[in-house]
């Protein structure tokens, strides 16, 4: 049961992988690590109910709210680029060295 | 055994949401499916261990991580779906109605 619980998840991280590799935006980056995230959560509590011990389980808290913080973040860095009036295609060096 | 179930199920669920995140053609359509594998998929799992492990302090912490992921999974959803929109990514088929572009453009 246990076995079979890994590998469905196992499975599920291949497909984040997947998309983690081929997404054509940087936002289907994002969703996919957010998912390998979800993936990794759900093997260490996995883990947890094999064992029946929980030494591991305030690294599945802390990592959930780091993966939140993250997203969030990463989103916050999204929206500001596509914002930027000043010509947010080109690279930083290019402005300064016009200043 | 029940816990086990409750945590395959979720992990079926988790499984279902990658598949979508792959097969779906649109960003939006992605960060819907993720949302279901960060709030169902994972808070079924957790409980299902929450059942099952010795301590209740270890049972109580996985109640905190579930709660936790609850409150904190439609709130990166709706920043990643406002990033996409401001953005730019969204096809233009998807959004044949956008009721949201007259209300930005008003200062």
């Amino acid at each position: 049961m246990i076995a079979v619980i890994f590998g469905v998840l196992l499975l599920a991280g291949a497909c984040f992988a997947f998309r983690l590799w081929r997404g054509p935006s940087v936002v289907d980056r994002v969703v996919a690590v957010d998912g390998l995230l979800v993936v990794g959560v759900a093997a260490l509590v996995v883990n947890a109910l094999r064992t029946g011990r929980g030494a591991f389980i305030p690294v599945v808290v802390v990592t959930s709210l780091v993966g939140f913080v993250s997203t969030s973040v990463v989103a916050r860095y999204i929206e500001a680029r596509s914002n930027d009036p000043f010509e947010p295609e080109q690279p930083v060096h290019t402005r300064e060295r016009r200043r | 055994m029940a816990a086990e179930i409750v945590a395959l199920v979720g992990a079926v669920l988790i499984l279902l949401a990658s598949v979508g995140v792959v097969r779906f053609d649109d960003t939006l359509a992605r960060t819907h499916a993720l949302t279901k594998a960060s709030s169902l998929g994972i808070v079924l799992v957790l409980v299902g261990a929450a059942f099952h492990v010795d301590e209740t302090r270890d049972s109580a912490m996985l109640f905190l991580a579930a709660a936790l992921q609850v409150l904190t999974s439609p709130v990166s959803g709706h920043l990643i779906g406002r990033a996409v929109y401001r953005s730019g990514y969204i096809q233009a088929r998807v959004d044949a109605v956008d009721e949201l572009a007259p209300e930005l453009d008003q200062p």
